[in-house]
């Protein structure tokens, strides 16, 4: 079962993923996404720990490579990937200052071969496209390959959901608790 | 007339091309006041409606003006951001917003398009 789901902030995405994820067969594993770079990121890290404490998540630290997760981790079980904005970051802004231009094609191919290996996954996006700011051409290169992934998964995916007010709108499939 | 609308980077246009088999040549993209009265599909409307804002006209007597024959017309979404401090960008989403609106009006069908996906929002 391959779900997709994105929204804006704190519309309830994370919390209906984990939903989801832990209805699906166990094993189950989240892969962690974010890069702490200030003690804003660590209380965030540590918020999201303790949220997920007791889920009985087994947590892998994925920054970059999205792929190389299935070399330490069983393909049979369920994978919770939140999220693919912060991953997309990765993959696009490097460490040593660098840009990688080519990331969004990149993770948006890794990203619907990883839903074709896994038995089950959950992908969790931010939705940040309507809104009119002239943003940066850097910035926009990057909402543009955001937006890119976000068509090829809800291509590749079997359930797709926009949440508002951690209410989904099912777009494709669906999920009951 | 089918009014499509969405965020950006959503494949709205992919997903009109894909409906009604249009090619380059059957879609226009607004860049200012100009629309091509013969296109079959009209895209970026939301610039068109950034021009007439910029020179203080109504986009919907603008557009009605123009009378184009597009059986389908596509917007981005502008609307869902912080009140922009700037009045010419505050006028942008407002000449936006009413733009939408009126043709939403008068459109035979409006779907919103995100990540791809459809939602019929009309009828």
């Amino acid at each position: 079962m391959t779900y997709f789901l994105s929204g804006g902030s704190k519309s309830g995405k994370s919390m209906l993923a984990q939903k989801i994820a832990k209805s699906l067969s166990a094993p189950h594993y989240y892969l962690a996404t974010l890069r702490p770079t200030d003690a804003e990121d660590r209380a965030i890290v540590a918020r999201h720990l303790q949220e997920r404490d007791g889920w009985g998540f087994d947590t892998i630290e994925c920054e970059c490579g999205i792929l190389s997760a299935l070399e330490l981790a069983p393909e049979n079980g369920t994978f919770l990937l939140d999220s693919v904005t912060a991953l997309l970051a990765n993959e696009m802004f490097r460490p040593d200052g660098s840009v990688d231009r080519t990331a969004g094609e990149r993770l948006a191919s890794d990203l619907v071969r990883f839903s074709q290996l896994a038995q089950n996954v959950v992908f969790v996006a931010d939705f940040v496209f309507s809104d009119g700011r002239g943003y940066g051409a850097l910035t926009e290169s990057y909402r543009r390959a955001l937006g890119h992934i976000g068509v090829k998964l809800a291509q590749a995916c079997g359930n797709v959901a926009e949440l508002s007010a951690s209410i989904p709108i099912w777009y494709k499939g669906g999920w009951q608790p | 007339m089918e009014l499509i609308f969405g965020g950006a980077y959503q494949g709205k246009t992919q997903y009109a091309a894909q409906k009604y088999g249009l090619t380059d040549a059957d879609i226009f993209t607004c860049e200012g006041l100009d629309l091509d009265p013969d296109a079959r599909c009209i895209r970026h409307l939301e610039r068109f409606a950034r021009a007439c804002a910029e020179e203080g006209k109504d986009a919907r007597e603008e557009f009605a003006r123009r009378a184009p024959a597009a059986i389908c017309l596509i917007a981005d979404d502008i609307s869902c951001g912080i009140v922009p401090l700037d009045r010419l960008e505050r006028t942008w989403r407002e000449t936006s917003g009413r733009l939408l609106s009126s043709l939403a009006a008068q459109a035979d069908a409006v779907t919103r398009i995100f990540c791809g996906l459809p939602l019929e929002v009309k009828p």
